[in-house]
């Protein structure tokens, strides 16, 4: 699939904020980890719902006809781009109830904004499900017809998120060795997961170029597409990162995304100021964004079998 | 539920019939119009030809009309630049009529052949032939002669009719279809009707074709043949049809001159003609009388094989004997022509007896009462149902015309000709053997010809050439070159009118072909042969004239420009007197006319040819009292009569439009064209259908019609007398003309025969075969039309690049990856192109598609089109000499030696890999300029009749309606 | 109903005909025009419904070249009418027609990335997406003579290798072709179910020869001994 830039940045930041969101409702609302300011808890507030914004502004950027967008809330019955629009719009009004009571009642917030809370911190993980399952649902890749695609922008999300939610606790001189074991745990189970996925999609299954063609008993090539020059669906399915690239760019992955992060959290927990935290976090979101081009680079749709690819 | 919108508003749409010209297959087409715009051409479902249907091209007719590369007025070379420069300045139509008819004039009154006229993809000839011969220059020809003009010759000297135009395959009954060297041809649309017809009923079809593409695709076995070898594969054939005895013995003995006899002296005047009695009949041995006899009568008994000694001494056999003992010997045995076609001696045997079993045991019977020439009254037909079609993988070599007879002595020997099954004449065809037509010799000041420029020699007395045997025409048709070459030779003009070879000329007109690129043989040197000037500065060809509708190559070399209409803007004939659109059950023609009004300053071909026509006076066109008679193309067609009755349009005539085939003028005769949806169908009855080379009630029509100028049986020619007399002549045994020169003698005793014979393709007898070991061939494509079509947005989305096609393991074996570059090298040239790897391509040949490759900045292209970077052209490597020896047939034409066709699919080429920093295709040429009126081609196109109707579907049915799982749920 | 195409592999000659007819119909047609871009100039492309794709299957000289015309195949499961996210893309109840509003629709792919045929395409220049509509605006227009309402790639195709129909009337013509051939679907282990069925090479009848071997081989003109035939 050609990756498209604006997509990468939003389920990133977005995934991000969703994640950053959900641990600051976690640490707050469960009493996890040191109490905070007022002024830290609107700092991981707003910069989660910045995120999430920033992101979902960039979402549309891909779209082609945007007057339009508007209407993408329309088939929440089948659409999993539906139901992510609508779940990530529904946010809001949670989050804003939540983000008011924090900002006029600090840390002890009444009922309302802590349900309202509560709420928001699941449809986040919601919104981060649809996401996920926008690509996970399409029977045409089989890269991402798998249930480690939801299961990994969920984790991926959360654990970016734990990374920026120590660093923005480190600023408030706040990150604790909570913070750093809870991102250490996540950054862990979101890696081991994202290795799992790249076992498994190793394993060549699914539709060949025979069964595209029907010629199920003998070598099928392909002879001529039919057009000279490029078409909506080889610009769009027919992109081809090559194996040393996609081999290159999974080992920064780990680097990026999860060794760096973790050795981080290691050195925090070993006593180094948690200020570096920081570091984990441009390396995470530098990793988790090679991570989200490899998504799209290595999802190889059906289609291309028509063009001549003899497997997927 | 939401309904649907009206999403055409008919009331808005006005519907007109009209012939397609996307190519010369001329399907009928009806063609909405909105707003003075195309909003949809489909096929006619009730024309002949193409019942509905309608291919690639001919659904993108709007991009033609779209086309930026239409040319907007006439132009003149600007005063002061080189010619090819493709500098132009605007010119009225007067302007340019008067120059054009005034330089005529002046040749007219001095030496008309110096006028040479020639036309490319036209279906005009009739006019434009009639025009030449009243102008009085037998400088004239049309494509023919490099096309597929041994596809005609071949038939016509041996069965009267012919593939190409002149006959098809009786899809409707045949069980079994040989299709030899086709990939597209004329019949684009009744082609591929046919084959799906025979593959519904269960037949057979079996593709003879280097290449498995298009066609050969769909085909139950495919017989990937090496280039060049059908003749002898076909012979192998027969081969097996005799040695098993498997022929239509009654066929042969009534309606062919198989049991003639022919006198056996050889080294002798006379020998190998057929033993006449003093009236010129035919001798036969009569069986029960045991005498020579008359062997056109009827009701006798002649024997089909034997030897005899004629009343004056002289030995002779039947044409059978010959036959029989020719194919009979081992050197046609399939073990040992396989090595020769690359076909296992297992295919060849069993595709013939395949054929004997259905031609045999697969008869058809029809019902049907029908009366031979003799008056005979027969009450069925037989039909064996063995159909052939071949075409330019026979055509385009130098022995395809003696190939394409021995594909025609295949279906003789099944019988299967002109009957249910077979191979059915179209009319006006068949014709007796050959037509009576001579091609004219003489051209006289002011003077029109006494016959048309071109006809079927049948002797040396027929050759257009000079008491001292040096052609006269600028083409050297008909020349001991080429003597039979009855379409002339179009691909010789440029290169014989500048080496003033036999002579200089003042003035040539090209109509309707780019002779400067895909046309041409040897496109690279004909350009600077265009642009050439002799010592003191003046053009060896000293005024050119185009008439084009497009900017296409050839426009740049013009001096005078005169640009034509597109097809939906003009009126037109497609003529009884040319090749109509006839049906084997069916006599037809068919017209345009105006869909659309031009919005620019260009004039039909045909009103320019009527107008010059008046202008100089030609009889034909010219009332008594000096007036003109007629006013334009319309009022010619209506009132031009060839014979009384006999007119271009041979429907509705008469005063009263009642009158069919032959007829007075109708003065509403265009009209009842047109009403009747652009065509005139007159059906042949079911008595007048079959076996029409003996047939009354179609012979006593077919006079009536003018077809056919006597109503005597046509004799099948297995054995072709005309053949002999030209071998005679090389021999030196004619008693008439004979050629001087031993290269010409030789060529006469080699390739001329009485029977067919193979012989190697001349290229390869000239060049190191092992340093040149690939054979190099063309295809059409059925998406394009030669090179009209790369100016058209839709169909050059399809291809605009072609590619080498070369089989894979082959390609493998010497280390060429697919997409790489090449160089591709033959004794004439070089030229660097993009490899593309198939399995369907016998491994010593490489192909590409035809006219794909294009002149920078021509038809409208921007110079970064594909088809001028990547595509490329074949034609570079094609010489349209001989590959040069040092001996006297250096300057001999690459075509065949019997009828002068252009030998293109010859080429043998060599293949080498190119280097990393040449991956692009050479050579490149200059850019060819934009013409004056041209407006610039657009980045986008968003064409549309009419605005897109909203389909409006309310909120509700947005909210409830998604997929049928949806409502399952 | 369940209207769709079968298209006949056996007589596809692979011409482009109705890929080019469905081109000319549709860009005057409900959701035309159909952009083209750089029409004259390097890599012409363009918004297409309907293309014609060449394969060849085995090696030579045991191969054998196929086309295969492709277009929308109204899939029974359409997905991608379940992914729109808009309601653009919806699937008619009524016939199994699969159709995109463009009024509605806002150009974001997700659609096209479900349809494992290739069947959609956006037009970059309008923004929406495009894809056959089983020309709806032909079948259904009364005021067409009853045997022009039919697809336009249907009409046009000269080896009649394409035919349009009800797939839930069993007496339809699709539907005996597909029982009589033997119709069979591209991917069907994606489950979209789709209704255009393809009809496979026929295998060919094999034909005799031995009733026309001769027992004895001729191997000279004497061989024979003429017959008394009348001319
Ligand atoms: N779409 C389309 N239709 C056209 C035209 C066009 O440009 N485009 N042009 C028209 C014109 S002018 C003409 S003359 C006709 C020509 O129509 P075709 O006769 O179909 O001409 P070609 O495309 O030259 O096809 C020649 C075929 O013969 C094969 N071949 C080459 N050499 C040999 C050989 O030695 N033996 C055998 N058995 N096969 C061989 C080639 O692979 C190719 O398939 O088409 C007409 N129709
Ligand atoms: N290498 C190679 N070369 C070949 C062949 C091959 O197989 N291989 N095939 C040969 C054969 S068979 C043929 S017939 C020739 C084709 O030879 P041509 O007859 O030359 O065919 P085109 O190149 O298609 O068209 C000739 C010109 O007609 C112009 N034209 C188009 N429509 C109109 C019109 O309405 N009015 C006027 N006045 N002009 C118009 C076009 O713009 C173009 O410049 O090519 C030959 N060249
Ligand atoms: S075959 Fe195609 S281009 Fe040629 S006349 Fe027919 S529809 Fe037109
Ligand atoms: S029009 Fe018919 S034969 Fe031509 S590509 Fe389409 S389906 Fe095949
Ligand atoms: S072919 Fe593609 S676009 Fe058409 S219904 Fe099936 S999934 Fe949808
Ligand atoms: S591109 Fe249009 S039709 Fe396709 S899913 Fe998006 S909104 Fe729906
Ligand atoms: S049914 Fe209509 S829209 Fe669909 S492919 Fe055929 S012509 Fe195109
Ligand atoms: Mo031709």
């Amino acid at each position: 699939m050609h990756p498209a830039f604006s997509v990468i940045l939003f389920t990133v930041i977005s995934g991000a904020g969703y994640g950053l969101f959900l641990l600051l409702v976690a640490f707050h609302l469960a009493g996890i980890g040191p109490v905070m300011s007022h002024g830290e808890l609107i700092a991981h507030g707003v910069a989660a719902l910045g995120m999430i914004t920033v992101g979902l502004m960039l979402s549309t950027g891909h779209l082609a006809n945007k007057k339009n967008a508007w209407r993408s809330f329309m088939r929440f019955k089948t659409s999993w781009l539906s139901r992510e629009a609508v779940f990530a719009v529904l946010f809001y009004p949670f989050a804003a109830i939540y983000g008011l009571g924090v900002l006029l009642q600090g840390h002890e917030v009444g009922p309302l904004a802590a349900v309202a809370g509560a709420i928001a911190a699941v449809l986040a993980v919601v919104t981060l499900f649809s996401t996920g399952m926008i690509y996970g649902c399409l029977k045409t890749i089989r890269q991402w017809n798998t249930a480690l695609t939801p299961a990994n922008y969920i984790l991926l999300g959360v654990a970016t998120g734990a990374v920026a939610f120590a660093a923005i606790a480190s600023v408030f001189g706040n990150a604790t060795a909570m913070h750093a074991g809870v991102a250490i745990v996540l950054l862990l189970i979101a890696g081991v997961l994202k290795g799992i996925y790249y076992f498994w999609i190793s394993r060549v299954t699914g539709p060949t170029i025979n069964t595209a063609t029907t010629f199920n008993r003998a070598t099928v090539r392909l002879l001529d597409t039919g057009h000279t020059a490029g078409t909506f669906l080889t610009d769009e399915f027919g992109y081809d990162a090559g194996k040393n690239t996609t081999d290159t760019l999974k080992m920064g992955v780990f680097l990026l995304a999860f060794g760096t992060p973790i050795l981080v959290f290691a050195a925090i927990l070993s006593g180094v100021p948690a200020i570096v935290a920081w570091l984990g976090l441009v390396a995470a979101l530098a990793g988790v964004i090679m991570e989200r081009w490899l998504f799209f680079a290595e999802a190889r749709h059906v289609v291309r079998l028509y063009h001549g690819d003899q497997h997927t | 539920m939401s309904a649907l919108p009206e999403f055409e508003k008919h009331g808005e749409q006005e519907i007109k019939y009209t012939t397609c010209y996307m190519c010369a297959c001329r399907c009928g087409i009806k063609v909405t119009v909105q707003d003075n715009k195309v909003r949809y051409i489909q096929g006619n479902r009730h024309h002949p030809i193409n019942k509905g249907v309608l291919c690639a091209k001919g659904n993108a007719g709007i991009m033609k009309q779209q086309s930026p590369a239409r040319l907007h007025q006439p132009m003149r070379r600007k005063p002061g630049t080189e010619r090819g420069a493709g500098e132009f300045e605007p010119i009225s139509w007067d302007e340019a009529l008067d120059t054009l008819s005034a330089r005529l004039q002046k040749i007219r009154e001095t030496d008309p052949r110096k006028l040479a006229f020639f036309t490319g993809r036209d279906q005009m000839q009739a006019l434009t032939g009639l025009w030449a011969t009243q102008f009085g220059t037998y400088n004239w020809a049309a494509h023919g002669g490099f096309c597929s003009v041994n596809m005609a010759a071949g038939g016509l000297y041996t069965t009267g009719f012919a593939f190409w135009e002149f006959g098809d395959p009786d899809w409707d009954r045949t069980k079994y279809h040989m299709l030899w060297g086709v990939a597209e041809d004329h019949a684009s649309n009744p082609i591929k009707i046919g084959l799906e017809k025979l593959k519904r009923s269960g037949g057979k079809f079996v593709a003879i074709n280097p290449v498995r593409t298009g066609y050969q695709a769909i085909a139950d076995e495919w017989v990937g043949i090496k280039p060049g070898t059908d003749g002898l594969f076909a012979l192998s054939m027969l081969h097996v049809l005799l040695k098993n005895d498997q022929f239509d013995w009654d066929f042969l003995v009534r309606y062919t001159n198989a049991t003639q006899l022919v006198v056996q002296t050889p080294g002798q005047k006379g020998d190998g003609l057929i033993l006449r009695d003093e009236a010129g009949n035919p001798q036969v041995w009569e069986l029960e009388k045991e005498a020579f006899v008359d062997g056109s009568q009827v009701d006798i008994k002649p024997a089909l094989f034997g030897e005899y000694t004629a009343p004056d001494g002289r030995p002779v056999k039947t044409v059978m004997t010959l036959l029989a003992e020719r194919y009979l010997a081992d050197e046609y045995s399939p073990e040992n022509t396989a090595a020769v076609t690359g076909i296992p001696a297992e295919q060849t045997e069993r595709l013939a007896l395949e054929m004997a079993h259905v031609a045999f045991k697969e008869t058809i019977e029809l019902d049907i009462e029908w009366t031979d020439s003799w008056g005979r009254k027969h009450d069925k037909v037989f039909g064996r149902p063995v159909s052939m079609h071949a075409m330019r993988g026979i055509s385009a070599h130098s022995n395809g015309f003696q190939t394409c007879r021995a594909i025609h002595l295949l279906q003789i020997m099944l019988g299967s000709v002109d009957c249910p099954g077979g191979h059915l004449a179209k009319p006006p065809y068949p014709k007796h053997i050959p037509p009576g037509i001579k091609p004219a010799k003489e051209c006289a000041p002011n003077t029109p010809l006494k016959s048309p420029p071109l006809g079927f020699p049948t002797a040396p007395e027929d050759l257009v050439i000079d008491d001292d045997g040096n052609p006269l025409r600028i083409d050297k048709a008909f020349s001991w070159d080429a003597p039979v070459s009855n379409h002339g030779m179009m691909h010789m003009v440029v290169t014989n009118a500048v080496n003033a070879d036999p002579y200089p000329i003042d003035t040539l007109i090209f109509f309707m072909a780019n002779m400067s690129w895909n046309s041409t043989m040897n496109t690279a040197e004909v350009m600077d042969m265009l642009r050439s000037k002799d010592e003191n500065g003046e053009y060896k060809i000293p005024f050119l004239v185009v008439s084009d509708a497009f900017n296409s190559e050839m426009v740049s070399f013009a001096d005078l420009v005169l640009p034509d209409t597109t097809y939906l803007e003009r009126y037109d004939t497609i003529s009884m007197l040319d090749r109509p659109i006839s049906e084997p059950a069916a006599a037809a023609d068919s017209i345009r006319h105006p869909i659309l009004e031009p919005d620019r300053n260009v004039r039909p071909w045909q009103e320019v040819m009527v107008e010059l026509a008046g202008r100089l006076k030609f009889p034909a066109f010219t009332k008594d009292d000096g007036s003109r008679k007629f006013s334009d193309y319309k009022d010619f067609i209506v009132n031009f009569e060839k014979e009384p009755g006999i007119g271009f349009l041979s429907g509705y005539r008469g005063k009263d439009g009642q009158s069919h085939l032959r007829g007075e003028p109708n003065p509403k005769q265009w009209e009842a064209y047109i009403e009747n949806q652009g065509f005139f169908l007159y059906h042949l009855a079911p008595n007048q259908q079959f076996y029409r080379y003996a047939n009354k009630d179609y012979l006593e029509l077919a006079k009536h019609a003018g077809w056919v100028g006597k109503t005597d049986p046509i004799t099948i020619e297995i054995y072709s007398e005309t053949q002999q007399r030209f071998k005679l002549a090389g021999q030196g045994l004619y008693d008439g003309p004979q050629p001087t020169k031993q290269e010409h003698k030789d060529r006469l005793t080699q390739y001329f025969d009485p029977l067919p014979i193979w012989h190697k393709p001349l290229e390869q007898t000239r060049i190191d075969e092992d340093e040149y070991p690939f054979y190099a061939v063309n295809q059409r494509p059925m998406f394009m039309y030669h090179s009209w079509d790369s100016q058209n947005a839709w169909l050059r989305q399809i291809c605009a690049q072609n590619y080498l096609y070369m089989n894979r393991q082959k390609a493998e074996s010497m280390g060429i990856e697919d997409l790489s570059w090449v160089w591709l090298e033959s004794h004439n040239g070089k030229i660097r192109v993009q490899v593309k790897l198939i399995e369907g391509c016998e491994p010593s040949t490489v192909w590409t598609w035809n006219a794909i490759g294009k002149q920078k900045g021509a038809w409208g292209l921007k110079p970064e089109a594909n088809e001028s970077q990547k595509g490329f052209l074949m034609n570079h490597l094609i010489s349209e000499l001989l590959p040069k020896k040092g001996d006297p047939i250096d300057n001999i034409t690459n075509s065949d030696p019997v009828t002068g066709q252009a030998a293109w699919y010859d080429l043998k080429v060599k293949i080498t890999p190119a280097g990393p920093d040449e991956q692009s295709a050479w050579p490149q040429f200059d850019e060819v300029k934009a013409t004056p009126g041209m407006s610039e081609s657009p980045d986008q196109l968003r064409y549309h009749a009419h605005k897109p109707v909203h389909l409006n579907r309310d909120i509700r049915d947005v909210l409830t309606r998604g997929s049928l799982d949806d409502e399952k749920n | 109903m369940r209207l769709g195409l079968v298209i006949d592999m056996d007589t596809c000659v692979g011409c482009h005909a109705c890929a080019v007819a469905c081109k000319q119909w549709n860009t005057s047609g409900t959701t035309g025009p159909l952009t083209d871009y750089r029409p004259y100039g390097e890599d012409p492309s363009g918004v297409w419904f309907n293309r014609i794709r060449h394969y060849e299957v085995g090696d030579y000289p045991n191969n054998k070249t196929v086309n295969i015309p492709m277009s929308c195949m109204h899939c029974e499961h359409a997905d991608c009418v379940n992914v729109c996210p808009t309601g653009a893309s919806y699937k008619r109840p009524e016939d199994g027609i699969v159709l995109v509003d463009q009024d509605k629709c806002m150009g974001c792919n997700y659609c096209a990335w479900a349809c494992p045929y290739g069947a959609r395409e956006l037009d970059r220049e309008d923004g929406v997406m495009k894809k056959c509509t089983l020309c709806v605006d032909r079948i259904y227009d009364e005021q067409l003579p009853p045997e022009e309402r039919q697809p336009a790639c249907v009409i046009t195709c000269p080896a009649h290798a394409r035919f349009f129909g009800d797939f839930d009337d069993d007496a339809s013509e699709v539907s005996r072709l597909v029982r009589e051939r033997g119709g069979v679907k591209q991917m069907p282990e994606l489950g979209y179910k789709p209704v255009n069925t393809y009809l496979p090479p026929r295998i060919t009848r094999s034909i005799p020869t031995d009733d026309v071997r001769a027992n004895t081989l001729i191997t000279s003109v004497k061989d024979w001994v003429n017959k008394m035939v009348a001319r």
